[in-house]
């Protein structure tokens, strides 16, 4: 009885989250840090708010002067960069953080370290952000950053704070995005197959996924204009061969899919809380579902909507417009189930379900005019209009604010244990919808009378007068129902936590825990055999399922862990090890704080330094420590659950967490190399500026030398299989040398060009794409450092974890072949070809 | 100081009836000059037409969702069955169907305008180039610059061949046609026609920096005889100079003007700024921030930092008699 108490409270212990003192720099778990995302992002929101009613406040009258033109700029980029990059995607983030495990069956998220190396670059981001306020360089080129008017030739140093920020911020949301992503793939209850995952689940899974390709063409687009603007490359600068346009493809091939990014976790939101009030299951699951995901494909396919005033061929554009309607089509099966889920079910008009009514008229209209503005023409005349301002907000406000305050309401029994009050939430909700439409019904139609945007000031007597004195009034309105909002959760505190389990009888897992739900969530993993499990409790279960949730109540006590299963039919796999307190991801985030800050001051001695702490942080973060090993060994789980805990291949989180960073690398590759054939199309000569093309032998040796990695890995592999140890050592080390050879050599041949990167955009491709081949080798060198380090320490139990690493390490140099292979054939082949 | 007047043109009222709903949300005065729904040329009225379309279509559709969501949620229903036709056919129906329907129509339209607004023939060309903040305005073929202001005859189609000098601007001009960007690296063609005489306002409408706002210009439509007047009036000789303004010319080429103006046939050939060589006869100064007269010119002069703060010209520093004389100089210059 004794020893039972002793391992709950163990149990317990393993799980607690520091938060006295400095511990609460060491804090991983994904409870905390998703309200820490959740109320950070909420804090932006509200910055971002306040610059906007300045905004009003200057155009609530023609020739207005409470703010000069240099002030109005800085606001409408502050408002746009926030909401955009600080509120609305890691809010989502951050929500899911703090959700998905919960709503999927899990303990934890899959990378823990992850989520707090994520949330503190995206706090230093943020802060840097609005640290323009204090230095006095606050950007004013847009949240859009459109070339020329961002090079340094235009613009201060406003925009490297912006894009550095920026870059942090970004880092947070592709590490999210890859975490949301293999947390939803592999860690999911014994039972939920992908067939009887939650709307928001699903959501969230598509939005990782877009996450990872289109926050990674911004974070490749950020990085090349700050290359442009403090090292002098001219990837953007139409007077070095460069394109003004070239930003523009980039930028909207992230920031179409970024509108979606946060449309359909939205939905999610939606797609749990009508099903709720209807105590009815989600009408056409899986035609939903379907639209969900066709939203997040053809999301990538629209991005030239946002240019069809910039002079390109006429049917390319039709292509677009064409593409741009079809997406209303998933829009609207997702409106007609939730319609259809409703039907005749007389909900009850909870605050949530008010935000949820509000967002159906807000979005719907706001879909309506989207429609309109893919018709080519019309947008033509409202493109960069007030139009087009009240279009977008009707959107994002309709279509991701409401839901996101309906889940807020709606969850937060579960973020604070506390039920909000009713009457004042039915006060904020009618507050901020009245306000919401008085502000930007009106601007519908000052579009029409010929107010573009982005601008602080406008004539008398255009017909621009009435319209902007309403929209600011409505703004004020508006803002009141957002205090109110505020207030109704600054007071609940006064109550004490532990309300209903289920208040708003919500159907998914998360509402089968306390309010709040214990930090390890669980104590036995959940088995799930519908897609309601708040409202079904039936469960049948296979022994296999109820040997590992036997095994897993309460335990393992000492070492945090949750259950792996099968990405199709979650099935049990195997014990996934999760990381427990540790201050190595806040050091690694002040490393790479501390390269971009040596970057911002131009002292790169500072970035070295950087690069060392953050270095130092990562090392020691994915070095496999023999004691947790041993921990892992030895606790018995493995033989009572009857599933390894050593897991390997694509039963492994990590294997999935590789691919999808191979993923990400693959399209900062991708970037490069599209700039690069765009860039080509449309020089008069290749290479540019009279330059010799590149030579083919010399650097034909070192990429040969680095081609040979893959064949050397997959012959270590085997031989390490047939138990031929040595050998196998031999080809890591040929491996390693290949690798670094390559890099010598590489050196040597760049150092001998007669061109540097600043000479004219050719030169600056060739330049950032050779060096991206050498950053992938250098890391191929320490990967197989690392593995070499493993394979030399025999017989103890660090060879429990070989077989993995092998795998990666595979995987790894299979991917720097490919790459080598094709950055070969571009910048050193392709110019004698055509 | 009295701002640049807003002009009135002739747009049509055409769709009043139906933007009177609209229009009592916003209470407009009814100034169109800068207006997309007061067409004055055959682009603007073929997208005007297509937004009251749409206008009218997503209205149906609007109340259409609306009726059926408040019939879903205020509907008792025995039967836990759903929609009346059933879950998957209401879904399908509703949300592919229909707006397929609906959808399909649009890109007939879109092809049918985007072909019909593709630039016409026409043997009068206009160059614009943009400027961080003026609208630099050539006419290749009757070698005459001028700034801010496009002349044209009515009833005939202008190509434009757009660039910008510095960064990305957009033309537009509401009431005529839609907006197309000037690129620092490509010249893109568009094209513009007024139906009948007035003058209609554009402004840039790609953000371009500090004076965004401030970067407007006017499209003076004219008779085709008068458009031949005002040809000829640009391409006369300078008039004889009375004493005060000889001086005023002198003060003019021995400041720093010529550095960044070029003004008819003297010395002064800079390119940084507008042309003055018919600087008298434009209706607005600052790319139509001000009315363009005499009070506004002196002031302008003394301190253009003041009116348009950010803008390229510093301020002037000269006796009082002398700044007189330089404006004497300048309205001479019709």
């Amino acid at each position: 009885m004794a020893a039972q108490r002793n391992s709950e409270e163990a149990f317990q212990q393993t799980w607690e989250s520091p938060n006295r003192g400095w511990g609460v720099l060491d804090v991983v778990n994904n409870q905390p840090l998703g309200r820490r995302f959740v109320i950070t992002a909420f804090i932006f929101f509200l910055l971002g708010g306040l610059l906007a009613l300045l905004m009003r406040l200057q155009l609530a009258r023609p020739e207005n002067d409470v703010m000069g033109p240099e002030v109005y700029n800085q606001l409408f980029t502050m408002h746009g960069s926030s909401m955009m990059y600080l509120f609305a995607v890691p809010f989502l983030e951050g929500l899911a953080m703090f959700l998905v495990p919960l709503m999927i069956g899990s303990r934890d998220m899959a990378f823990p370290r992850l989520s707090a190396f994520g949330y503190w670059c995206y706090l230093f981001g943020g802060i840097l952000f609005y640290t323009t306020f204090v230095s006095g360089m606050v950007p004013d080129m847009g949240w859009f950053a459109y070339t020329p008017l961002s090079s340094s030739r235009y613009a201060d140093a406003g925009v490297d704070y912006w894009l550095l920020a920026l870059g942090l911020v970004e880092i947070a949301g592709i590490t999210a995005g890859i975490e949301i992503v293999v947390t939803i793939l592999k860690l999911r209850a014994p039972g939920m197959g992908l067939q009887r995952m939650p709307l928001f689940v699903w959501t969230m899974l598509v939005t990782g996924i877009m996450i990872i390709f289109a926050f990674t063409t911004l974070l490749t687009a950020t990085f090349m204009l700050e290359l442009d603007r403090s090292l002098g490359t001219r990837f953007f600068d139409p007077q070095g061969g460069g394109s003004s346009l070239l930003w523009q493809h980039l930028f909207w091939f992230f920031g179409h899919p970024e509108v979606y990014i946060m449309f359909l976790p939205a939905t999610g939101i939606v797609s749990m809380i009508v099903p709720a009030f209807a105590r009815r299951p989600l009408a056409a699951y899986t035609l939903v579902v379907s639209a969900v995901m066709l939203t997040g494909f053809v999301s990538f396919g629209l991005w030239v909507h946002h240019m069809f005033a910039s002079g390109l061929p006429e049917l390319s554009m039709l292509f677009f417009t064409a593409a741009s309607l079809t997406i209303a089509i998933a829009s609207g099966v997702q409106v007609f189930a939730w319609i259809a889920t409703l039907w005749g079910r007389r909900p009850r008009f909870d605050t949530p379900f008010l935000y949820i009514l509000g967002f159906f008229f807000i979005f719907i209209l706001g879909g309506i005019t989207g429609v309109m503005v893919a018709v080519l023409p019309f947008d033509l005349q409202v493109h960069d209009t007030f139009f087009v301002v009240a279009h977008f907000h009707y959107v994002i406000i309709g279509g991701v604010v409401f839901p996101i305050l309906a889940g807020l309401h709606f969850w937060m029994p579960k973020l604070n244990g506390r039920v909000l009050d009713e009457r004042l939430g039915k006060l904020s909700f009618w507050l901020t919808f009245i306000g919401f439409n008085v502000t930007f019904f009106p601007m519908h139609i000052l579009g029409f009378y010929g107010m573009p945007r982005r601008v602080y000031t406008y004539p008398a007597g255009m017909g621009l007068d009435e319209g902007n004195l309403i929209a600011t009034v409505g703004a004020y309105i508006m803002a009141l129902g957002i205090l109110a909002f505020l207030g109704n959760f600054a007071s609940s505190f006064r109550r004490s936590p532990g309300t209903d389990m289920n208040p708003y009888n919500g159907n998914s897992l998360e509402w089968t825990l306390p309010s709040p739900p214990p930090i390890y969530a669980f104590r036995s993993p959940p088995a799930v055999a519908s897609r309601h499990p708040a409202w079904n409790e039936q469960r049948t279960e296979d022994d296999a399922t109820r040997k590992v949730r036997t095994a897993m109540t309460a335990a393992p006590t000492h070492w945090r862990a949750t259950v792996v299963t099968d990405v199709l039919t979650g099935k049990p796999q195997g014990i996934q090890y999760l990381s427990g307190p540790t201050r190595l991801p806040f050091m690694a985030a002040v490393g790479v704080l501390i390269i971009f800050l040596g970057v911002l001051a131009k002292v790169y001695l500072l970035s070295v330094a950087g690069l060392l702490v953050g270095g130092y942080a990562i090392l020691r973060w994915l070095w496999p420590t023999q004691k947790r090993l041993e921990r892992m060994a030895y606790s018995g789980i493995e033989e009572a659950a009857g599933v390894p805990v050593f897991l390997q291949g694509s039963h492994a989180p990590v294997w999935w967490g590789m691919v999808a960073a191979l993923a990400t690398v693959g399209m900062v590759y991708g970037v490069f190399l599209f700039s690069y054939f765009y860039l080509r199309i449309h020089a008069d000569a290749w290479p540019q500026g009279g330059l010799a093309k590149p030579g083919l032998l010399t650097p034909g040796i070192a990429y040969l030398a680095l081609l040979s990695i893959a064949p050397l890995q997959w012959l270590g592999a085997r031989l390490f299989g047939k138990g031929r140890h040595n050998t196998a050592e031999a080809a890591v080390v040929g491996a390693m040398a290949a690798a670094a050879a390559f890099l010598v050599m590489q050196v040597f041949f760049l150092q001998a060009l007669d061109f540097g990167p600043d000479l004219n955009a050719y030169a600056s491709l060739f330049h950032v794409l050779s060096g991206m081949v050498m950053l992938t080798a250098s890391v191929v060198v320490l990967q197989q450092a690392i593995l070499l380090r493993t394979l030399r320490a025999k017989h103890t139990v660090l060879e429990k974890q070989l077989p993995l690493q092998w795998q990666l390490a595979r995987l790894f140099a299979y991917f720097t072949t490919v790459a080598a292979a094709v950055v070969y054939a571009v910048i050193h082949v392709s110019p004698y070809l055509f | 100081m009295t701002k640049a007047p807003v002009a009135h043109g002739n747009g049509t009222a055409g769709g009043l009836i139906a933007y009177a709903g609209l229009l009592a949300t916003s209470g407009c005065t009814g100034a169109s000059v800068q207006s997309a729904l007061h067409p004055a040329g055959p682009a603007a009225a073929s997208i005007a037409w297509l937004w009251w379309f749409m206008f009218i279509l997503g209205t149906l559709v609007f109340i259409g969702v609306m009726l059926l969501l408040v019939t879903a949620i205020m509907r008792r229903q025995e039967s836990r069955q759903g929609p009346p036709i059933g879950t998957l056919p209401f879904v399908l129906l509703g949300g592919v169907a229909i707006p397929g329907v609906i959808l399909f129509v649009l890109l007939i339209l879109t092809l049918d305008t985007t072909v019909s607004l593709r630039t016409p023939d026409t043997d009068l060309t206009v160059e614009v180039v943009g400027h961080q903040w003026w609208w630099e305005v050539r006419y290749p073929a009757l070698d005459i610059v001028d700034a801010n202001e496009i002349h044209i005859p009515a009833g005939r189609p202008v190509r434009l061949e757009l660039r910008s000098a510095d960064v990305i601007h957009s033309f537009w001009v509401p009431a005529l046609h839609g907006k197309m960007d000037l690129n620092p690296d490509h010249t893109n063609v568009f094209w513009i026609k007024a139906d009948q005489e007035g003058v209609y306002r554009g402004q840039c409408a790609e953000f371009c920096g500090l004076q965004h706002a401030l970067m407007a210009m006017e499209i003076v439509v004219h008779s085709s005889a008068a458009f031949d007047d005002w040809v000829e009036q640009r391409r006369r000789p300078t008039v004889e100079l009375n004493v005060r303004q000889q001086r005023g010319k002198e003060i003019f080429l021995s400041s720093g003007c010529p550095q960044c103006h070029t003004a008819g046939d003297t010395t002064a050939e800079g390119e940084v700024g507008p042309d003055l060589t018919h600087v008298a006869s434009r209706r607005t100064l600052g790319a139509g921030t001000l009315r363009n007269n005499r009070a506004n010119l002196t002031g302008w002069l003394s301190n253009p930092q003041a009116i348009k703060p950010g803008n390229l010209m510093p301020p002037t520093y000269l006796s009082p008699d002398d700044l007189h004389a330089l404006v004497d100089y300048l309205q001479s210059l019709k």
